[in-house]
């Protein structure tokens, strides 16, 4: 088991920085340009690694142990996720609930270090990010109680299998329901457009990155890769949830996950060329649309079951 | 058995030798701090025997002395002993924190709040372990009168006065509920001892009614919304030791009294556990909304002790519904969760209101708006108030994640195993705690990050001093039996397990015991991988800055170049969002003058939450109490004769239905 969570964790961390690049390219086709090359992400964070620090005077060791808690709270939720044919190395009955949580101390922390650096300007990410996710992580909860009713399984890794894969002829409008209020969380969760733009900062409407003001070199580093593997591993459950490839062999269902991989980081790059950020006071409606999306699935799988 | 009475017998004497000793302030102390030592672990020894033997019949005492219409008859069984534990330990560090944070009030008889604080100890107490109706009510109002003197503590201030005064109507309204519940109970079983009382079955018709008196009843003192008015007001008027023990464990009788009573009545009708269901979403819910309206430290803490009532009575509600569909596992599950969390939460919730006065000791003020970069000043405090707030959001590592889980846990399992409605009432409580853990993660992050971080707003705290070590003891080892439960949560949650199953009235199989607690082994490894991983990246990080250049400067202004401290976010606008999101239901109201023009000269804004219950539920039927009274008057004239007269009349009326 030791060599298991090893093993993941490293795939993880090689391929997470390859969706950015994805996203990326793909956004750069829709504008007519040849764009970054596929590696950027990569190049990026091994730049930061290659820089120094600036701390603020205001700033406590929380500014610092965010970044640390922030992508060590991601690595984790990672090894209860399988990966193609690659089983998660952890996973007990209830792990949906640790995973929801494991982000919550991520993001309790980076919250609080905003409030570190005493910036009205982190302040303000701070509070958009702390309102925004409580309605993510009621949506998440409720497209996870959809698919636990499917599956009647407390496991991750067990609510993605099998059961599924048999309720998709019973149950395919309902999955799609559940998969398109996922992915508007996912979106929602990973500071994407049109909830947030990852592409800038200093507009007073950002989120999630104006939180990362203050941080640099390794601690913004950190932050990034942890970004990445949060949308690796929330992009890899989307796909686990809509893309029926389990029962072939470990070697197809690889190269079926890794598709539909490419496929989301497609999608969400498309989404972003094609859509403007929303305004702030409409977000929540983004979410709310997203419960009930999720709710419509919820109430179809009680009808019929 | 004999070290809980040894216990009690010497809490009494620590209570009488205090008062007796009045005159010299050094031995009353000595006084109470030793026997509140002895005392309180003498309890916990107690409650650790009886929950590590859960099947040896423990001891049933009985004290041959008569009181009118009941018995003095105590016992120690693994529901009571798992509610003894929570009070003995936090009794014991509130006491000892509670010694050292009144020494600073010097002139205020400091002795007889050492023997009230021993009596609602022992109050407490007896209400856990009794076993006669009769006896419960005596300690339930052992227990309202001298939580009433704690929290007048500081009767010089109008506000507390009145705290104090609302407290005790609200508590005696209950109690007047509870009165008729238990007379019903006897009338049906003929007898007023618990044992003889849970021997008979009840009709279940009778049981509703039962039912919603408890509810009723003990809901009051537990503060279920909307009964829950008097809380915001006595928990920050209480000094902080008595907030703690009033937050950490005073609440929880009145869960303890609703579990005695399904004990006692078993059968319930359905729509009991949904009732359950509902008053734990929405005093969960709205226990947290309105904490994050709050902007004084302690009143917020005070709305955050609603909103874990609200979580544990989701278990209470989700276990109940197995117990009625004879689903045992998911009762269990249901139960230990609840259990769990009133431990969890007596540690928490006590740390956090020590830590928020000690923070009010060095500050003098409880503002959180005026605050700001306390944590450098103040470090002890600071560490172990954001200890406490990790717990309480549930975050994993600490232990408010073990209690959230098991609640979680049995609500999922309800609904592979129950009816459909079973299903839409657990996703909606599902779906009500995932929005009070992201809430309450807000509001924590708000009153941390703004008591603690940045710069301070408008309070000057260049002279702002840790406290003395006697008062910062108490908080660690608190803050350190979070981290310990969050971390090895096996011990504590076979205690709560064994509490559980005395509610469900079996004995566990071990099978049954791993099914639970297994997945727990594997939750501590992830977490363990989470810790081992955030050891590499720190330890790399600082190989690095080794050979890096590590610089110090300002906060970055975003190119403004004279930011002041008063541009920080505040609380208030922190919370803004999200109770902008809620208006409609906080009653959220933001007033004020903006600048205007391109030279403003002043503009200013307030923002408030309106506590609906109290204005348009509690006021309204108070006044309309008020004036029905004053019609009544008139047959108060004061003429003798008059008096007479009524009684006459009053007799000729019972001679009449007497005859007829």
């Amino acid at each position: 088991m030791g060599i298991g969570v090893l093993v993941h964790i490293i795939i993880v961390m090689a391929l997470s920085p390859l969706l950015l690049g994805i996203i990326g390219k793909t956004k750069a086709f829709f504008t007519g340009r040849w764009g970054p090359p596929l590696f950027q992400p990569y190049y990026d964070i091994g730049k930061l690694f290659r820089k120094g620090n600036v701390y603020s005077t205001t700033t406590t060791w929380i500014f610092q142990a965010a970044p640390v808690v922030c992508m060590a709270a991601a690595l984790a939720s990672s090894l209860l996720m399988p990966l193609g044919g690659l089983k998660a190395p952890l996973q007990f009955w209830g792990d949906i609930i640790l995973f929801a949580y494991l982000y919550g101390l991520a993001r309790f922390f980076m919250v609080i270090a905003a409030l570190d650096t005493g910036s009205s300007f982190e302040g303000m990410g701070a509070s958009r990010e702390a309102a925004f996710s409580c309605l993510a992580e009621v949506v998440l909860f409720l497209d996870f109680i959809v698919l636990v009713v499917l599956s009647k399984s407390l496991v991750l890794s067990r609510m993605i299998e099998g059961n599924i894969l048999s309720s998709w002829p019973l149950f395919g409008p309902v999955l799609l329901l559940t998969g398109a209020s996922y992915f508007l969380v996912l979106l929602a969760e990973n500071a994407r457009i049109p909830v947030d733009d990852p592409a800038t900062h200093l507009e007073l409407t950002m989120i999630h990155e104006v939180m990362a003001l203050d941080h640099s070199g390794w601690d913004l580093a950190y932050i990034l890769y942890g970004s990445a593997i949060k949308l690796f591993v929330l992009g890899g459950l989307f796909v686990n949830i809509l893309v029926p490839f389990h029962g072939l062999s470990p070697m197809t269902q690889t190269i079926v996950f890794t598709a539909g991989m490419i496929v989301l980081a497609v999608g969400i790059g498309v989404v972003e060329s094609c859509m403007a950020r929303l305004r702030l006071n409409r977000v929540p409606q983004f979410l709310i649309g997203a419960f009930v999306l999720a709710l419509v699935g919820l109430l179809v799988v009680l009808i019929k079951a | 058995m004999s070290f809980f009475l040894s216990s009690l017998v010497i809490l009494c004497a620590g209570a009488l030798l205090s008062v007796l000793l009045t005159r010299s302030r050094r031995v009353s102390g000595a006084v109470f701090l030793g026997t509140l030592i002895s005392g309180c672990c003498l309890g916990a020894a107690a409650a650790v025997g009886v929950l590590l033997r859960p099947g040896r019949i423990h001891g049933d005492y009985r004290w041959n002395f008569r009181m009118p219409l009941g018995e003095f008859r105590l016992g120690l069984e693994p529901l009571g002993a798992f509610f003894l534990l929570a009070i003995a330990v936090l009794f014991l560090w509130a006491g000892i924190y509670g010694y050292d944070y009144l020494k600073h009030d010097g002139k205020k008889n400091v002795s007889v709040h050492y023997a009230l604080y021993h009596l609602l100890l022992i109050a407490l107490m007896l209400i856990v372990t009794a076993k006669n109706a009769v006896l419960f009510l005596v300690a339930w109002e052992l227990m309202t009168v001298s939580s009433y003197f704690l929290i007048v503590f500081y009767d010089e201030r109008e506000a507390v006065r009145k705290a104090g005064y609302l407290n005790l109507i609200a508590t005696h309204t209950g109690t007047f509920c509870l009165l008729i519940m238990f007379l019903l109970m006897g009338h049906h079983t003929g007898s007023l001892n618990f044992d003889q009382m849970a021997l008979a079955s009840f009709p279940l018709p009778l049981a509703g009614v039962l039912f919603v008196l408890a509810v009723l009843g003990f809901g009051v003192k537990a503060g279920f919304i909307p009964l829950h008015i008097w809380l915001p007001h006595a928990h920050p008027a209480a000094p902080s030791h008595v907030s703690a023990v009033l937050s950490g464990v005073m609440i929880k009788m009145g869960i303890y009294g609703l579990m005695r009573v399904i004990l006692i009545v078993k059968g319930f009708p359905e729509w009991c556990a949904v009732v359950l269901l509902l008053i734990g979403m929405t005093s969960g819910v709205g226990g947290v909304l309105y904490a994050l309206g709050q902007h004084e430290i302690k009143k917020l803490l005070a709305y955050h002790s609603i909103e874990n009532i609200g979580i544990i009575t989701l278990g209470l509600g989700i276990g109940l519904w197995g117990q009625i569909v004879h689903n045992e596992f998911t009762a269990l599950i249901g139960y230990a969760g609840a259990l769990l969390h009133v431990f969890n939460h007596a540690m928490f919730k006590g740390l956090l209101f020590l830590s928020a006065g000690s923070l009010i000791r060095a500050t003098g003020t409880g503002e959180i708006d005026q605050m700001g970069g306390l944590l450098k000043k103040l470090p002890w405090t600071g560490h172990l108030f954001l200890a406490g707030s990790l717990a309480i959001c549930g975050l994993p590592l600490f232990n408010g994640f073990v209690s959230e889980w098991l609640v979680y846990r049995a609500l999922f399992e309800g609904m592979f195993q129950f009816k459909l409605n079973a299903v839409v009432w657990s996703s909606l409580a599902i779906i009500s705690l995932a929005l009070i853990g992201g809430l309450a993660a807000a509001c924590f992050a708000k009153a941390f990050g703004a008591v603690f971080l940045g710069n301070s707003r408008s309070l000057d705290i260049t002279r702002v001093k840790e406290n003395s070590a006697l008062m910062r003891v108490p908080m660690a080892v608190l803050g350190g039996i979070c981290v310990w439960i969050g971390l090895f949560p096996a011990m504590m949650v076979s205690f709560a397990l064994r509490g559980a199953a005395a509610m469900t009235a079996s004995a566990i199989s071990p099978a049954t015991e791993e099914m639970i607690a297994a997945p727990l082994k594997t939750v501590v490894l992830v977490l363990l991988v989470v810790i081992a991983v955030m050891a590499v990246l720190t330890l790399f990080k600082r190989i690095s800055m080794r050979f890096l250049p590590v610089a110090k400067a300002p906060t970055w202004g975003c190119g403004y170049s004279v930011p002041t401290a008063r541009m920080q976010y505040t609380a208030a606008s922190f919370a803004q969002p999200l109770l902008d999101i809620f208006r409609n239901v906080l009653g959220y109201q933001v007033k004020g003058n903006k600048p205007k023009g391109y030279f403003p000269v002043e503009g200013k804004i307030s923002s408030r939450v309106t506590e609906a219950s109290e204005d348009f539920i509690f006021r309204p039927a108070f006044e309309l109490i008020k004036s029905v009274s004053a019609r009544l008057k008139i047959i108060q004239s004061g003429y003798t004769q008059l008096y007479l007269f009524y009684i006459f009349a009053f007799l000729l009326i019972l001679l009449i239905w007497k005859m007829v």
